[in-house]
């Protein structure tokens, strides 16, 4: 009863954000400019991402209209697995992991610094550390 | 693996610290979250059949991952005009990833090419949510590291508790 009772308020606030979206297109339909991930640049119909810069393509892979990667399983509707594996495709999940991998460890780091200048800090005042909270 | 958790008659084997069930299902529902984000963002490696769905089941993802942690977002919310209280900075970076991961699924769903077609529905396909769809994967995929990343000593907590066997008959 109150998980359905959380459940139902969490699809409020989602609905919220989500009006908050459909009034944003209605009201002011203009977005900031692109991210450093790449343009969408639609191709023959199809969104497709531009390359990110770590990307290299293979000699077989052949950028597409406007730089845009031409990606082997993009327009097809079917569900052919073995393109997941070749080797241009598999560089643009390497790069999403790596660039969020990269974000990790960098917030790790200062995280970890700052918890560590806290405890000496109050290893020095002699306070008391602060209780950890938890997830639930 | 072996499996010495099933036989309890071996007095010195090695077992698993005790983890609470709530704790293991949150562990391992937030990696597959995670890696079914990482792969999804990823729109060349999985083509537009596989991004769609997948991105329809984070939608659903998020809505239950929400709901398990909703007592800790009423709490957090609560205790912020608190000076001494905790997890200000988790709680602004779980707010934008809420706005930005329900924009990405929001706007995914009305620039739908193939799977809400496929159940006969028929989607938007405006400029607006297709520029709405990459920007807001872009925030996204920067605001889930850091969502990850500011919960480390619980994550390196658990992973160690669950990964780590320990000798019989030796406390925790």
């Amino acid at each position: 009863m109150k998980f359905l009772r959380q459940f139902a308020a969490v699809v409020a606030v989602v609905a919220v954000v989500v009006l908050l979206g459909l009034a944003w297109n209605r009201f002011a339909p203009s977005l900031p400019g692109e991210g450093p991930g790449g343009e969408a640049v639609p191709v023959q119909g199809n969104v497709v991402k531009a390359a990110p810069h770590a990307v290299k393509l293979s000699p077989g892979g052949r950028p597409g209209a406007h730089g845009a990667l031409r990606i082997n399983n993009g327009g097809g509707l079917g569900l052919d697995l073995g393109d997941l594996l070749q080797p241009e495709n598999l560089a643009v999940l390497r790069y999403t992991a790596e660039l969020e991998a990269a974000i990790i460890a960098a917030v790790v780091i200062v995280n970890a610094s700052y918890r560590s200048l806290r405890r000496s800090r109050r290893a020095k005042t002699g306070m008391p550390p602060p209780r950890d909270t938890d997830l639930s | 693996m072996s499996a010495p958790s099933t036989t309890p008659s071996a007095g010195t084997a090695p077992r698993r610290a005790h983890v609470a069930g709530r704790t293991k299902l949150d562990f391992w529902f937030d990696a597959v979250i995670l890696l079914a984000y990482t792969v999804a963002y990823s729109y060349g490696f999985t083509g537009v059949v596989i991004h769609e769905w997948l991105g329809i089941g984070i939608g659903i993802a998020l809505l239950l991952h929400l709901t398990l942690h909703w007592d800790w977002a009423i709490r957090t919310t609560r205790r912020l005009l608190d000076p001494r209280g905790h997890d200000k900075v988790i709680w602004l970076v779980n707010l934008a990833l809420l706005f930005a991961m329900t924009l990405c699924v929001a706007s995914g769903i009305a620039i739908s090419r193939v799977a809400l077609p496929e159940l006969g529905i028929t989607t938007l396909q405006t400029p607006f949510w297709f520029r709405l769809h990459v920007l807001t994967a872009e925030v996204t995929v920067g605001l889930v590291p850091v969502h990850v990343a500011l919960r480390w000593r619980w994550i390196a907590g658990v992973g160690r508790r669950m990964l780590v066997w320990r000798p019989r008959g030796r406390s925790q």
